[in-house]
């Protein structure tokens, strides 16, 4: 399997692709309306000196534009998610579940929470498609 | 006083139709610190426990916290105690509200109340002063009509009140705070009911005192912005506690059909927060002084459930007049919360009561013929709201289920006692112990029976919070594995029960930093409490609590989880899952410092300061 190097836009479209290939994913996601952005702080400690911005589109089950952006274009997002590199790395290996993760204030959102609530079940199918990208991430594993 | 509490409890012997006060010396507070934690220390010194709990002898206490009154958002809960009738144990049920604080106010830090009047009567509390009014023109009224109505001379008096299902004694029946607020579990409206104690109301306006104004304005002021920046306290905001019902549901938490079914979330996502929000919510509604406004009130303008404004359902309602039943009629549910909240009973054990009917319905244990001619199919919420009305009077086939759902069971045999999900004789809350194994920990070890309010293991095991400077514990465990839950049970434990003992709202307790609720606690009381010493009071209460009920007749056969919770879903969130019982008691017990019996140790009972209670236990 193909690794890629995370928060690049060769990652982001393995992501999206494994979206798009889920049958499963089509069946939950399709009520799901809007975009979502995602902030990763910068830590240089970490080997991640500056601030990632990810943009990402979904629509009635299928995953539209997946982007490496800016600030301005993040904060356009529907939802927006906010969290330090060492949040979203846990999340992204699944030792950490992005539900509590937000309830713990580990991460935070930006946006209709009755809605991510409601739809919770296809946030949660999101990130576990994203755990079957074979993954490089700054700090080496 | 400039401790938070008021000095002085009120003691009312109905029977002699007397009021007296009375003092707590300071070294019990501190020790017990208030509640139902200090209830069960009055309790065991002062009455007889083996009185039956419909008997004069049996006290009724009601008691408050040292934070209740001082404005700490989450702080107007107060406790009420006694021996329970559903369980014959220890019962104890808290709520929020507003009485609380105003009995504060009115200059009582707690009501013991014993003997039984020879007339329906009111204790009026008011500045100081108590007194004992006749009550007969308000009995057979229902909680909405008795609160109205002693609430007409003055808006600001603040009411507790049973309904007919209390003067009935069911054995399951609730005491309503203002309409909106229940004393819910064990069954402490028949207590009241068995005194001939209709209503309490109160009337204060004294400001209690607090130790360290000033500090205590900075841990306020902490407290706010931590609410404001949590987005659990955010999502009860905005779906009340039915905000849990989506997750619930994915996660394997949620049961259906009287435990025995996997999720249908077809069910579920119309009974859940955001359809309550988006097709009956009127508004958002809050206990005294608390930012997070978790409390719904609803509405449903048309159709056959038609209700007036008033206090919404909560998740656990929309479980067991929903998922519990297969209904999946949110309006329904509204209905049946509105009529256990006039009739006064806990919508959890009337839920769970009339779940095992349908099920015994279906298997033909029970006919028609024997349920009044009522159709006990799944989700008929005519059926069900009709026997509602039968349970509070106890007519007919209600009365069987107004001796709850383990009574009930027992008049119809063995196979359906293993219809019902129960542990020491109180009804499961609606959260599955096969989705989280900790949680039948919880359930196993609550001292009043099957609970998700004694302790602090659903949020730590869900996920929904994170306390590593309180003590070791995972920032995500998974809910299906009973491998090392014996300790986090132990510490949710410890903790939960703290924030009862302070009077403390759970949903506060789990967005407030546990070092702002210590300070505030400091503050206001002047004591100078660390982690250790408040966690150790949690342990007290825990093991006061235990040997209270080990007097009682509670060992180890007690600590059981039900056949149903025993049984594994095939499909589904929680396919295949059924907690290790005896790996979790094994391992439980001895953190806890239980003997292979369940008796609490000579040597855990004088570590934790109870010398009492050894001498009781042990005969000494």
């Amino acid at each position: 399997m193909t690794a890629y190097n995370a928060f690049t836009q060769e990652w982001m479209d393995a992501w999206k692709e494994k979206i798009n290939s889920s049958k499963e994913y089509k069946e939950i996601a399709k009520e799901w309306e809007g975009s979502v952005s995602i902030t990763v702080n910068a830590d240089p400690s970490r080997n991640l000196p500056e601030t990632v911005y990810m943009f990402t589109d979904y629509w009635h089950g299928d995953a539209l534009e997946f982007l490496i952006c800016d600030a301005a274009k993040a904060q356009t997002a529907k939802f927006i998610m906010t969290g330090d590199y060492a949040r979203w790395k846990q999340v992204a290996k699944k030792e950490l579940d992005p539900t509590k993760a937000l309830m713990q204030g580990k991460l935070k959102l930006k946006g209709d929470l009755t809605y991510v609530v409601r739809m919770v079940k296809t946030i949660n199918k999101v990130v576990d498609l994203l755990t079957e990208v074979e993954t490089i991430f700054p700090d080496g594993d | 006083m400039q401790n938070g509490y008021s000095g002085k409890f009120l003691q009312v012997d109905l029977t002699a139709g007397v009021c007296s006060n009375i003092s707590i010396e300071e070294e019990r507070l501190k020790k017990f610190i208030g509640g139902s934690s200090l209830a069960a220390s009055l309790y065991l010194e002062r009455f007889d426990l083996q009185a039956d709990p419909l008997s004069p002898e049996n006290p009724l206490m009601l008691i408050n916290g040292p934070m209740v009154g001082s404005g700490f958002p989450g702080s107007s809960r107060f406790a009420m105690a006694a021996k329970s009738p559903q369980t014959g144990i220890w019962g104890e049920s808290s709520c929020g509200g507003n009485f609380g604080p105003e009995l504060k106010r009115a200059g009582f830090d707690g009501v013991i109340i014993t003997g039984k009047s020879p007339q329906p009567v009111i204790l009026s509390i008011t500045n100081n002063e108590a007194s004992l009014l006749p009550a007969a023109d308000l009995w057979g009224k229902d909680t909405y009509e008795t609160t109205d109505i002693l609430k007409a001379p003055d808006k600001n008096i603040k009411v507790l009140a049973i309904g007919p299902a209390g003067e009935n004694r069911v054995m399951f029946s609730a005491i309503a705070n203002d309409k909106g607020h229940y004393i819910g579990r064990t069954g402490l409206g028949a207590v009241m009911g068995s005194k001939n104690l209709k209503a309490i109301t109160a009337r204060g306006n004294q400001a209690p005192g607090k130790a360290d104004e000033d500090k205590y304005k900075l841990t306020f002021k902490a407290a706010v912005a931590e609410i404001k920046d949590s987005a659990f306290a955010e999502s009860l905001h905005l779906m009340g506690s039915d905000a849990a019902m989506d997750l619930g549901t994915m996660t394997g938490d949620v049961p259906f059909k009287n435990w025995s079914a996997s999720e249908d979330s077809e069910i579920s996502s119309k009974l859940s927060g955001p359809s309550l929000s988006e097709h009956y919510l009127v508004k958002a509604h809050a206990c005294s002084n608390c930012p997070v406004a978790c409390k719904r009130v609803t509405a449903v303008k048309d159709g056959p459930y038609q209700s007036d404004e008033g206090p919404g359902p909560e998740y656990e309602t929309c479980g067991t007049f929903g998922t519990l039943i297969m209904n999946s009629d949110l309006a329904a549910v509204i209905k049946a919360n509105e009529m256990c909240n006039r009739y006064g009973m806990d919508t959890i054990s009337a839920g769970a009561a009339i779940a095992v009917s349908m099920e015994l319905y279906e298997k033909g244990i029970i006919s028609a013929e024997a349920a009044d001619g009522l159709k006990l199919e799944w989700g008929n919420m005519e059926a069900v709201l009709a026997l509602l009305g039968k349970i509070s009077r106890r007519e007919g086939f209600g009365d069987i289920l107004a001796g709850g759902s383990v009574s009930a069971a027992r008049h119809f045999g063995a196979e359906a006692l293993d219809c019902v999900a129960h542990v020491k004789g109180l009804d499961l809350p609606m959260h599955d112990p096969r989705g989280y194994h900790g949680m039948g920990l919880a359930y196993m070890m609550s001292n009043r029976g099957a609970c998700h309010l004694q302790h602090a293991a659903m949020g730590m095991e869900q996920g929904m919070v994170s306390w590593p400077q309180l003590f070791d514990m995972k920032e995500d465990y998974d809910g299906q594995t009973s491998v090392g839950k014996a300790r986090m049970v132990f510490n949710a434990e410890n903790y939960g029960i703290l924030g009862n003992s302070l009077s403390m709202c759970h949903y506060v307790l789990y967005a407030v930093k546990p070092e702002t609720v210590r300070d505030a606690f400091n503050a206001i009381t002047g004591y100078n409490f660390d982690f250790n010493d408040l966690l150790v009071c949690g342990a007290r209460d825990w093991t006061l609590k235990r040997g209270i009920n080990n007097l009682l007749g509670i060992t180890v056969k007690d600590d059981v989880l039900p056949k149903k919770i025993l049984t594994a879903i095939n499909e589904g969130a929680r396919a295949g899952s059924v907690p290790d019982m005896q790996l979790l008691r094994d391992e439980y017990y001895a953190i806890r410092g239980l003997t292979a019996d369940g008796i609490v140790s000579e040597e855990k009972l004088l570590e934790l300061g109870l010398p009492e209670l050894r001498d009781k236990l042990y005969k000494k």
